[in-house]
């Protein structure tokens, strides 16, 4: 047929870790476990929908973002080749910077025109810890951008201390924080976030009703109504 | 002209021709969604033709989408036909597009209003979908997509709403796009027929075949752009199709275009409904000789 090819479409999935120092020791071999336990519920997403090939990056962040995986994955390449994140030293929660290099990776041009709308899944376990006005222009240079404004932003706090106003400004409307009160929770959380993910991405989806669903209630204001359909 | 499975219709009696095919996608066949694609052609005298495609919405707040673009595709057709009479008088492109804009995107926003009406006055909305509707308009159960081609001796007017593609076809290969982009569609909201600012959301174009030679144009709903791998699908199309078109005869090309649409409606593909209209130009359709090619 004419063209290059046909192929499903790509959705893209950043995951963007808290390393900074507070999570050292068992927070941290928690978040190892989370990740790896939430990958094979992704796989099983991807082979039971008909719609998306999923793409995964990582971002690890504290004082500085750094890619733990640059480029985009296919769920299984990554638990084949799994490598545990590692905490910084003394390293901060500096998330401006990490949002402005998420919205570097989806910036014009970076994705398939064809791809469905990204998720962001933002794991971290305090308040940012940025430079005054470091975390508002961060997350402004992320949801200015078309597709970081069209992304499913989905956040857990790990730890109530966590659950805070700057993750209700980062998270989407449709998409309530996810607390792990404990070490323990945060492989719950991270399945429940990474299946809704995955189902809210899906074409035609109501955001609103699986949010309800797979999610827990909102734990800040009430999400706005979101129409996926019509300006 | 719309429903499930593939539908060809082919308009012989214009100089113009077009070749359509629609599918249903499979996460619609998996979900027991139907086809909320819509596509339909007719013939303008001995000397053109219309073709349009329109998508309705996926969104549960659009639950007569399907209706809604089967609606906006006959009343578009119609619209473009007794709009014929007023090419003849065209000097220039933008003349072409000063006489979509002011007469033929009013005339179908207004007769797909009335249409959606007599639907809803024809059947009226149940307890159940008024708890759907939950207040909105009468026209956003019916919300749609629009696309249209209408191909009249050397004119070619061309408009859309909303998301799908509309691609010309230039002798050489190389791609022609006629209507601008909007940058207001993120892949999640479009614009659409059931928004009270639909007249102005049309987007519009107008090509002189005199001057600028078309092969064709493709019109496409959103399910086979993305199905394409190729990030700039649309160079990749053209320069295929006018292979094809140059070296096959248009029953051939008919005959292929629901394999197309299939494909890119499959779960190789986009998973999306797609719909397809090829209008070919005066020139297409001549005997040729049977040439190797792509399946």
């Amino acid at each position: 047929m004419p063209g290059g090819g046909v192929a499903r479409r790509p959705l893209h999935f950043i995951v963007m870790a808290d390393c900074s120092g507070s999570m050292k020791g068992e927070k941290m071999q928690a978040l190892n476990y989370a990740l790896r336990s939430m990958l094979p519920h992704l796989v099983a997403w991807e082979r039971d929908q008909l719609q998306a090939q999923l793409l995964i990056r990582i971002l690890r962040f504290a004082t500085v973002p750094e890619w733990h995986v640059r480029d985009p994955r296919p769920v299984a390449d990554l638990i084949a080749g799994w490598q545990n994140l590692e905490y910084v030293y003394q390293g901060r929660t500096n998330m401006g910077a990490a949002f402005r290099e998420v919205a570097g990776a989806l910036g014009p041009g970076e994705l398939e025109r064809r791809a469905l709308r990204p998720a962001i899944l933002l794991i971290t376990d305090g308040l940012p810890t940025d430079p005054p006005g470091g975390f508002e222009a961060g997350l402004s240079e992320l949801t200015n951008s078309a597709a970081g404004r069209a992304s499913l932003r989905v956040a857990v706090a790990i730890g109530r201390d966590a659950s805070s106003e700057p993750l209700n400004r980062f998270r989407s409307p449709e998409a309530p924080i996810l607390v792990a009160d404990s070490t323990d929770d945060i492989v719950d959380r991270l399945v429940a976030a990474s299946i809704a993910v995955s189902r809210m991405s899906e074409e035609g989806a109501n955001r609103e009703t699986l949010a309800q669903t797979l999610m827990q209630p909102p734990a800040g204001p009430a999400p706005e109504h979101a129409d996926d359909s019509i300006l | 002209m719309a429903g499930e499975g593939v539908e060809r219709s082919r308009d012989r009696a214009g100089t113009w021709q077009v070749l359509t095919a629609t599918e249903r996608g499979a996460a619609h066949r998996a979900s027991r969604i139907p086809n909320q694609d819509a596509v339909a052609a007719l013939p303008i005298g001995p000397d053109g033709a219309v073709a349009a495609v329109a998508d309705g919405h996926g969104h549960s707040r659009h639950f007569r989408s399907a209706r809604g673009a089967r609606l906006a595709v006959t009343v578009a057709c119609r619209a473009a036909q007794d709009l014929a009479p007023l090419l003849a008088r065209l000097s220039g492109t933008a003349e072409a597009e000063e006489v979509i804009r002011a007469d033929l995107v009013p005339g179908i926003v207004a007769r797909w209003r009335d249409a959606v009406r007599e639907d809803v006055a024809a059947e009226p909305f149940t307890p159940e979908e008024d708890v759907v509707r939950d207040g909105d308009d009468a026209a956003i159960p019916y919300g749609s997509t629009l696309l249209l081609a209408l191909a009249w001796r050397r004119w070619l007017l061309l408009t859309q709403i909303g998301d799908g593609d509309i691609v010309g076809i230039r002798p050489d290969g190389a791609a022609l796009l006629p209507v601008p982009g909007d940058p207001q569609l993120d892949g999640r909201h479009t614009t659409s027929l059931c928004t009270p600012a639909a007249e102005g959301s049309f987007r519009a174009g107008a090509v002189d075949t005199a001057g600028t030679p078309l092969l064709g144009v493709l019109l496409a709903t959103d399910g086979y752009g993305n199905a394409q791998v190729a990030r700039d699908w649309e160079a990749t199309v053209s320069a295929d199709l006018a292979r094809l078109i140059a070296s096959r005869p248009a029953e051939w090309l008919a005959s292929q275009l629901p394999a197309w649409a299939a494909r890119c409606a499959s779960l190789d593909g986009s998973a999306d409904d797609t719909t397809l209209a090829l209008v070919l130009g005066p020139a297409v359709g001549r005997s040729r000789d049977p040439a190797p090619g792509m399946p």
